[in-house]
């Protein structure tokens, strides 16, 4: 038996921070997410998978686009139609009822678990090998509970969990998503459980499998790596499953580091960043310029400036992008030794969760994303890093004034 | 660090002027304004920390006369550390060469070290934090009063930390960056902005949003309205199935009216086709066996105008024979003439005599006979040939003779017998003639001398030659000649007698054929094949007529029996005669028809009949017609209507499914999240760094500040004259005056808060002097060295100079004289 294991295609979500793109390049970013879903269903389609487990956030948000609907409904009719079983279930974003649905009625296609209701069927391929998936889909954007915990034991036959849920943390707040742990997921001995929610793709466990498959094409520069979906193929006699990730996204987001030990040209820095970009797919590109307070103040505006990044991007391969620029200090203050202890020590207080929060927030309690991002810890370094890089520069223009002169 | 000398090479106005600084604790510099104490003041800093040329700005005490351009620039200062070692800096500026800000050498005891081993000495502190904390001038001063009271209680405050002014200020600069960006009840600056665009994009995100339920209304709708549709659409398709089957009947109202009028017109007929066939049939017969009866007796009737009389016919051609007899004879005498006409010109030819004597009679050759018998002959020769005759024919009769006998014996004694006869007879001719011969010879032998006269005269007469004729074989030649002549004769005596005969047949002939007929044998001959023709044709048509006759008789029996046949057939049908029963056929057939087309009609009807019947007869077709129509009408109506609704939501459904607007939307949204995320990290980054400063200005502060107020007590006791003589510091700073009365920091006055400001930087020096000890330089025109204050200004002095090497800068006599102190003092130009 075969099986795709595909969650998060967030089918339509909006791409972060591209507005400067090329209209081509929007196209083409905009399009990813129903491409590489094109693509999993071609190749659940030439691999004559059995199953297609779709483990949540399929779309991106609870009442999609009717033309994501329609794309959504075409491309599982192309799996019914050559009789491949499709199981779904909706995650924390598309949390929808499954009268929402536009997905035509068919024998090969089941919602799983409508309303969160743990639910289970039994199916049987085509060669009459028995399997069980079991699962429960969202209705709100929040559950709670711990799901996990309610499944059933699982049947003699081969058995599927499908879920969309996030590891139990230490912090009740962030709890929200159907929190398991991963003991009692491994102690419920199901023969694979195919998760949704994690955008990074990775497996918690081989035995028995659990297992995110991450999201179906990168949406930001924090969702670096290639994207996809597990094909799994299971020994009909001795129950033996294998795995193997196969690319569908599109486009590929990639970090890149470049430091600085000294003061640049503004053609060397140039240089610097066509040579650290070495694309060999479509990828979209984050620079981290480590030692940026060796720019000078005009290059770090160019550097951060759209136009700069374009004209880089035209010097890429693949129709690759450079789409952000993040700066970092990579040497320490500036300051009179009898003083830098002081810096450092207020450097850590200040970020420190709590004096950020304090010193944030007129800003945070502004609106929902201020909040959110407040508690984002990317989010925060970037702040840090950039603090640094000013205070950095400036401490270094006093201490260099003479020298300079 | 105790500075030991100052010597200067070239600044400012000084040149080649050196200062030895006697005390490790308090010296005065003594001069009048303008004399260069600021100078030495910049000398001393600059030395240390670099040369600060003038065309740039500096944020301290700098701002004087441009430094002299002579060079080198630059000088020397000498330090000596607790430990007693010996620092020389050494600065110097050669125009246009080096740092500008000149290059510095350090000696330590005399040895050239790396410059960092003094700086380490003074913990890398650099000029600005060396002169915001050892300097108090007069710039320092005005740049005090410049800050605004809370500032300046601040400032106070942060006295604890090194370069607190110009923190200060990059933390203010943070700070207002920060602000430019966000503030909290603001709502123009960009991040205030963003935060409203996000609220206002989000309502649309929302909205948009709404058009999938808006789909799925629509959606609902539609099938809503396509069931009513459908339910309308069958209704009417009933309708028009109703309206067909109306005009349908309708369309049959003439075939039925049709069939009634068929019906009308059907009759019962006495009709037997087999009979009326048979009938026919006999009509027929009898009429063809009329015709033949006709044309028989016709030929008869033609036959007996050809009769005539046959037998003068029959006599004339019954002489056919003889008259193919005389032709031939004819025919042999023409024959016979030619050729006796052939023999005589041979005749003629042979002996040319003979022409002379043609004409000549019987009588007239006995003449000439007579004539030359009496001619004497000249010759014998004659004789000769007459006896050679005889001779001759006695030798031939004499073998016929012979053979006669040899045949008697041989074969037929008949025929040799009679050979034997001629030859006998032959041979006695012979005889006979030989002996006549001899007589004539003699004859002719005695006459001969006569003759020759008579000779001449002969051949006169006869033309003949005497001497040369024979007249016996010419008269035998002549009679020949006569024979033939006369066979002519008889020829033609006999043709003439057959044309006689043929010319009397011929006449014969003529008048039969009633036409002239030449008389020749082969135009009578012609006439009688044509008789003989005739006479056979017309015994073939006698026979022919016994033949018709016979038929006649034949046919007419024939008739009579059909005619009785067909009486009784007629008789059979009732009716007269055959038109009578042609009229009944066609009564017949049209009856059959009739039949045809109405049941034709019957089917077509079909199962209508009796509703068209039913209608017809109260004539509400048209009307319900009528009805149907105006039901269809009002139907179709109400479907245009469902359609076009139908279209319409169609239309919109169409327009949301190829709508972008969620993911434009959410696009627009993830762009300004986009940008608030990043103005947002500039904001807070500029907001973190202001309050990284300030939180570092604290803890710079909180670690020194307790300390410090010990000392800063008793200085600001001295400064203010013993006004105020406590601080203290619980969680904010108060200030107790001297009647005991705590006074916060904000509420002291402009002057008690710069006094205090003083007290508090000269206590920070002392607070760092076991890590940074540099000398203190003081200016007189920074402190009010007035009379009344002068004791606790030379108290507050010495207190420091405990600590710290402190130079005095001053114009005032009085000072120096109440510090007792050898004044340095300054000359201009090269000392």
């Amino acid at each position: 038996m075969k099986f795709i294991h595909l969650a998060d295609a967030h089918l339509d979500s909006p791409f972060l921070g591209l507005s400067f793109l090329p209209s081509k390049s929007s196209l083409q970013i905009h399009q990813a997410p129903n491409k590489s879903f094109t693509k999993i269903v071609d190749l659940a389609l030439k691999e004559d998978v059995d199953l297609v487990l779709i483990a949540g956030d399929t779309f991106d948000s609870a009442r999609p686009n009717p033309s994501t609907q329609i794309f959504f409904a075409e491309q599982i009719e192309r799996l019914t139609k050559a009789q491949i079983q499709v199981v779904m279930i909706f995650g924390n974003h598309d949390h929808m009822a499954e009268a929402d649905l536009l997905v035509p009625e068919s024998q090969y296609f089941k919602l799983l678990g409508d309303e969160e209701k743990i639910e289970s069927i039994t199916c049987q391929t085509k060669t009459g090998f028995t399997y069980d998936v079991t699962g429960f889909s969202y209705l709100n954007n929040h559950i709670t509970e711990d799901k996990a915990s309610q499944f059933p034991s699982k049947a003699a036959h081969y058995t599927f969990g499908l879920m969309h849920a996030q590891e139990k943390t230490n912090q009740s707040a962030q709890d929200v998503y159907a929190p398991f742990s991963l003991t009692a997921l491994k102690d419920l001995n199901y023969d694979y459980f195919a998760l949704g929610h994690i955008h990074l793709r990775q497996v918690l466990a081989k035995d028995p499998w659990i297992v995110y498959s991450g999201n179906i094409q990168g949406r930001h520069i924090n969702e670096t790596d290639k994207k996809g979906c597990y094909l799994g193929e299971i020994n009909e006699q001795t129950k033996e499953t294998t795995i193997q990730f196969v690319q569908t996204g599109p486009i590929v987001w990639q970090q890149q580091v470049i430091k600085l030990n000294s003061e640049v040209s503004q053609t060397e820095l140039q240089n610097l960043i066509i040579d650290s970009l070495n694309p060999n797919e479509t990828t979209y590109f984050c620079l981290q310029i480590s030692g940026a307070e060796y720019l000078n103040d005009k290059e770090r505006e160019l550097i951060q400036e759209n136009d700069f990044w374009r004209m880089i991007s035209n010097q890429l391969d693949y129709d690759s992008q450079l789409v952000d620029v993040r700066l970092s200090a990579n040497s320490q203050l500036k300051i009179a030794e009898s003083d830098l202890a002081f810096f450092n020590r207020a450097e850590k207080e200040l970020f420190a969760t709590d004096e950020f929060t304090e010193l944030s927030k007129d800003w945070a309690k502004k609106d929902e994303l201020s909040n959110q991002l407040e508690n984002a810890p990317d989010f925060l370094q970037e702040v840090k890093e950039l603090a640094e890089v000013k205070l950095n520069s400036k401490l270094k223009g006093i201490s260099d004034e003479v020298k300079e002169n | 660090m105790k500075l030991k000398k100052i010597k200067i090479v070239n600044f400012g106005q000084f040149s080649n002027v050196t200062f030895d600084l006697s005390s490790p604790k308090l010296n005065v510099f003594y001069g009048t304004n303008e004399a260069g104490k600021s100078t030495v003041v910049a000398f001393i800093k600059q030395i240390m920390f670099g040369f600060h040329l003038k065309k740039q700005s500096s944020t301290f005490f700098e701002d004087y006369t441009p430094l002299a351009r002579v060079s080198p620039m630059g000088g020397s200062l000498f330090f000596e550390n607790n430990q007693g070692d010996l620092f020389e800096l050494e600065r110097l500026y050669a125009g246009g060469k080096g740092l500008k800000g000149g290059t510095l050498t350090v000696k330590l005891n005399e040895q050239i070290v790396p410059e960092s081993v003094f700086f380490e000495e003074i913990k890398n502190i650099d000029g600005d934090f060396y002169a915001d904390s050892f300097i108090f001038n007069q710039d320092m001063l005005a740049k005090v009063e410049k800050i605004q009271q809370t500032d300046l209680l601040e400032r106070i405050y942060y006295l604890g930390a090194s370069n607190s002014d110009q923190l200060i200020d990059l933390r203010d600069d943070f700070a207002k960056k920060a602000s430019e960006i966000f503030k909290k009840m603001g709502s123009n600056p960009p991040l205030n902005v963003l935060f409203n665009k996000l609220k206002d994009q989000r309502i649309k995100v929302d909205e948009a949003e709404n058009e999938f339920n808006d789909y799925r209304t629509l959606s609902e709708q539609e099938k809503t309205q396509a069931s009513a549709l459908r339910d309308q659409e069958q209704a009417l398709q009933k309708l028009q199935s109703e309206q067909e089957q109306l005009r349908q009947l309708q369309n049959q109202v003439p075939n039925y009216r049709k069939l009634i009028e068929l019906e009308q017109e059907v009759e019962q007929v006495e009709f037997d086709p087999e009979k009326y066939q048979a009938a026919q049939r006999l009509d027929l017969e009898a009429k063809n066996l009329q015709k033949e009866q006709s044309e028989l007796e016709q030929q008869l009737a033609n036959f007996s105008s050809n009769d005539e009389n046959q037998i003068p016919l029959k006599l004339l051609v019954q002489k056919k024979p003889e008259i193919l007899q005389w032709r031939a004879e004819d025919r042999d005498c023409q024959q016979d003439f030619q050729q006796v006409s052939q023999q005589q010109e041979q005749l003629l030819t042979l002996n040319p005599d003979l022409h002379q004597i043609t004409n000549l009679t019987q009588v007239d050759i006995i003449q000439l006979q007579n004539d030359f018998e009496k001619l004497p002959a000249s010759e014998d020769n004659t004789s000769s040939s007459e006896n050679a005759v005889g001779k001759y024919a006695t030798i031939g009769s004499g073998l016929i003779f012979v053979i006669g006998i040899i045949l008697l014996v041989a074969s037929s004694p008949l025929i040799g017998g009679f050979v034997m006869l001629i030859g006998l007879v032959g041979a006695c001719w012979g005889i006979g003639k030989q002996k006549q011969e001899k007589r004539v010879l003699i004859q002719q032998a005695k006459q001969a001398k006569l003759i020759k006269e008579q000779r001449i005269t002969f051949s006169h007469k006869y033309g003949l030659n005497p001497d040369q004729l024979d007249l016996h074989s010419l008269v035998n030649e002549w009679r020949q000649y006569q024979m033939l002549e006369q066979k002519k004769q008889n020829d033609l005596q006999h043709e003439r007698e057959l044309n006689e005969q043929l010319a009397k047949i011929a006449m014969k002939i003529s008048a039969t054929l009633d036409r002239s007929i030449e008389p020749s044998f082969e135009a009578v001959i012609a006439s009688l094949d044509e008789l003989e023709n005739r006479l056979a044709n017309s015994r073939h048509i006698a026979d022919q007529r016994i033949d018709l006759q016979k038929r006649l008789a034949k046919t007419q029996a024939k008739l009579h029996d059909l005619n009785l046949r067909l009486k009784t057939a007629f008789a059979q049908a009732q009716v007269q005669d055959m038109a009578e029963y042609q009229v009944l056929q066609a009564k017949s057939t049209r009856q059959a028809e009739l039949k045809t087309k109405i049941s034709l009609l019957k089917d077509n009807l079909g199962e209508n009949l009796a509703e068209i019947k039913q209608l017809q007869e109260s004539n509400q077709v048209a009307k319900k017609l009528e009805t149907v129509q105006i039901k269809i009408d009002q139907k179709q109506e109400v479907i245009k209507d469902l359609q076009t609704k139908d279209a319409e939501t169609k239309v919109k459904m169409t327009n949301l499914a190829n709508s972008n607007a969620v993911f434009a939307a959410k696009q627009e949204l993830a762009n300004t999240e986009t940008e608030f995320r990043n103005l947002s990290i500039e904001y807070l980054a500029n907001l973190a760094a202001s309050k990284w400063i300030s939180r570092a200005l604290d803890l710079a502060s909180n670690e020194r500040f307790p300390k410090m107020l010990k000392t800063a007590k008793e200085y600001l006791r001295l400064l203010t004259n013993n006004r105020y003589n406590s601080l203290n510091i619980d969680k904010k700073l108060t200030v107790t005056r001297f009647d005991g009365k705590k006074i916060k920091v904000q509420y002291l006055s402009r002057g008690t808060s710069e006094q205090l400001y003083f007290a508090l930087k000269l206590a920070f020096v002392e607070q760092i002097k076991d890590q940074i000890n540099l000398p203190i330089l003081i200016d007189d025109s920074f402190v009010n060295f007035d009379d009344q204050r002068v004791n606790q200004i030379k108290q507050l002095l010495g207190q420091v100079s405990e600590n710290n090497q402190v130079l005095i800068f001053t114009a005032q006599a009085g000072l120096v004289e109440k510090l007792q102190l050898k004044p340095l003092t300054f000359t201009k130009g090269t000392e």
